[in-house]
């Protein structure tokens, strides 16, 4: 079993390896706008934004609080849905779907990591990784034990299993939190600002997990945060400011 | 996901441990009442085992007059009543009336297979050989008290089926069989049907009619029940006074129709099952509002982790769903606990009730608290479907 903990931090080249060249696109994002309508107020979130993300690519999103980096994660991630404008994953516009082709796809290729790790804290370690594959059919108890004990195990926590959330440091509810997106070994992993509750030597070791996770399986990133070193480390970097995509 | 839901509820044990012992104490009031209930409404769907519609009861008291002259006054007013047109049937009776709220009970020995058993208690009603006609009752085998009876050596007695299955067995042959105690012997020379005479709310229980001889002058001043037409009223029950007083005139008469003495019989014995069932419905109603409220307050605390279910691929229905499984988990864990506590009741028979009436009031204790458990989580749980899992982890 892998561990990309562990190859990350006893790797001796750099972290973000070059990629041979673009792969195809998993998400496109033509003209897309989000609008926040309340009776007093209209607040555009994100202003015709047209993006590509390829296939393998670690992209960071960069810019200041409130310019529609989250927004735009969770349109990418099928959280919530454009004003206007058009998102495809994997060639098909996924506008039309309804909510449960949406959460399918949402379970098989995506995997999401919050800023706050949201874990279930009254659930283990274990269970907790186990979520995804939780709400994918043809999946059985064991085979959810054998992908989540893979998970955490790839992540450097195998023998955590049975603790809880509240048992762990940040950097090992983050962790938690990756094992979880990887378990149910999603194409695309979408990172709310993976570090920004950490220290700066806890951020440094999800860095390396997810830049490890990124080379040797080859999953396509995106990653919004703050971190202008973290930033760079990736292959391409994003910038927004006041809705729209700057750089 | 039920193991899920399992284990997600367990772990939550403490938090959710007062609505776990709300929903475990309703359970034991809802199967007690429950049980209350049904073993009344059971009662009252089984036959009386005689009928009441046109039946008049007159207590006659003696007053003053000497007792030697009480019989030849009794034989008189007896003459005289059957002779009132209206009047279809006399019999004389002991004070156990049917609705009386009064009983008299013995107790029965009996041998079988060599061992001496007791039954008791058993209903005891002396009755003249006129009560079969005017009650209505009905005969299961051998014959009711006629002038045979008269010259019997050992008294005769006409035993109902509930007591002649406790002394010879279920349907076992009990005419010409003598029963009696240490004290007392009788003759078995009919088996009737049911007769409850404490009414519809009472269960069937062993008893017997005692041949009151028509010589018999110990029971001068007693009970009468009389069967009257039908539509018979207050210019006979007039009629009835007036001839007992010129009969006898120190004695008291007291003319009462069974369907009043059923009114009233019915209404005390429903007070105690109406009572418990309204603190039940209160204490529903508490319940109902307890799950919902901890429904709602868990959604709202909640919303992040509903949002990382979405994101992890669950539909808005299985959100929905899983707030309803949990809420069954719950309601599960607090019947399993209460069923503990309910199946004492058959086990150690309390109170003689039949265990199927303990094993129905739990079915229906248990199907009432789902129901009340589902219907309490449908509101949250399509609030928590509605929640927008983008906007539920931003707010975290």
């Amino acid at each position: 079993m892998t561990n990309l903990f562990a190859s990350a931090t006893d790797s001796p080249q750099p972290a973000a390896a070059p990629v041979a060249g673009p792969g195809r696109a998993v998400l496109q994002l033509t003209g897309i706008e989000k609008v926040y309508q309340t009776r007093t107020i209209e607040t555009v979130a994100l202003n015709h934004v047209n993006l590509t993300i390829h296939q393998g690519e670690f992209v960071s999103v960069m810019g200041p609080s409130g310019c529609g980096k989250s927004t735009l994660l969770s349109i990418m991630g099928l959280l919530d849905e454009p004003t206007s404008g058009t998102l495809e994953l994997d060639g098909r516009p996924v506008q039309s779907y309804s909510d449960k082709e949406l959460a399918r796809l949402r379970n098989h290729k995506i995997g999401f990591v919050f800023q706050s790790y949201h874990l279930i804290n009254d659930l283990s370690v274990l269970d907790n990784v186990e979520l995804p594959l939780l709400y994918r059919a043809g999946v059985g108890g064991k085979e959810r034990r054998q992908r989540a004990y893979a998970a955490l195990e790839k992540v450097g926590l195998g023998a955590r299993t049975g603790h809880f959330p509240s048992q762990l440091s940040g950097g090992q509810r983050q962790r938690v939190a990756i094992a979880r997106a990887l378990a149910g070994e999603p194409e695309i992993i979408l990172a709310d600002e993976p570090t920004g509750n950490l220290d700066s030597v806890m951020g440094e070791e999800i860095m390396d997990l997810l830049l490890t996770l990124n080379r040797e399986q080859g999953t396509t990133i995106v990653m919004v945060t703050h971190d202008e070193q973290q930033a760079l480390k990736t292959q391409r970097l994003i910038r927004f400011f006041d809705g729209s995509q700057v750089s | 996901m039920i193991r899920h839901l399992i284990t997600l509820m367990w772990n939550r044990r403490r938090a959710n441990g007062l609505l776990l012992a709300e929903i475990f104490l309703a359970f034991v009031v809802l199967f007690i009442v429950g049980s209350v209930g049904l073993y009344n409404y059971r009662n009252y769907r089984a036959p009386l085992g005689f009928g009441y519609e046109n039946v008049w009861q007159i207590n006659l008291d003696a007053g003053t007059q000497p007792r030697p002259e009480q019989y030849a006054t009794l034989q008189t007013i007896l003459r005289q009543l059957r002779a009132t047109p209206g009047v279809v049937g006399v019999a004389r009776t002991s004070s156990n009336t049917p609705f009386s709220f009064s009983t008299n009970n013995i107790y029965l020995e009996t041998e079988q297979n060599g061992v001496k058993r007791t039954v008791e208690p058993v209903n005891i009603y002396y009755a003249s050989p006129e009560l079969s006609g005017v009650m209505g009752l009905e005969l299961r085998a051998g014959r009711w008290f006629d002038r045979r009876d008269e010259a019997a050596t050992r008294p005769s007695v006409v035993i109902n089926e509930q007591l002649r299955d406790e002394l010879f067995g279920p349907g076992g042959l009990a005419v010409g069989k003598r029963i009696g105690n240490k004290d007392r012997e009788w003759q078995v020379v009919g088996v009737s049907g049911s007769y409850r005479a404490g009414g519809e709310l009472s269960e069937p229980q062993p008893g017997m009619f005692v041949h009151v001889s028509s010589e018999d002058t110990s029971r001068a001043a007693s009970r009468l029940l009389l069967a009257v037409k039908p539509g018979s009223g207050a210019e006979l029950e007039k009629k009835l006074s007036a001839d007992i007083r010129s009969a006898g005139p120190t004695w008291i008469s007291n003319i009462t129709t069974l369907p009043d003495q059923r009114q009233t019989q019915l209404k005390a014995g429903l007070v105690l099952p109406v009572l418990l069932g309204v603190v039940c419905l209160f204490l529903l109603i508490n319940v109902g509002l307890g799950l919902f409220g901890v429904l709602w307050l868990n959604i709202s605390r909640r919303r992040g982790e509903i949002g990382v279910r979405r994101a992890m691929g669950a539909t808005a229905g299985g959100i929905s769903g899983q707030v309803l499984g949990e809420i069954l988990v719950i309601t599960t864990f607090g019947l399993a606990l209460g069923l503990l506590v309910a199946v004492q009741f058959p086990l150690l028979g309390v109170q003689n009730v039949r265990p199927d009436i303990y094993f129905t009031a739990m079915l229906l204790a248990a199907g009432t608290l789902y129901l009340l458990a589902t219907v309490c989580a449908l509101y949250p749980s399509r609030l928590a479907a509605g929640i927008q899992p983008a906007v539920a982890l931003r707010e975290e």
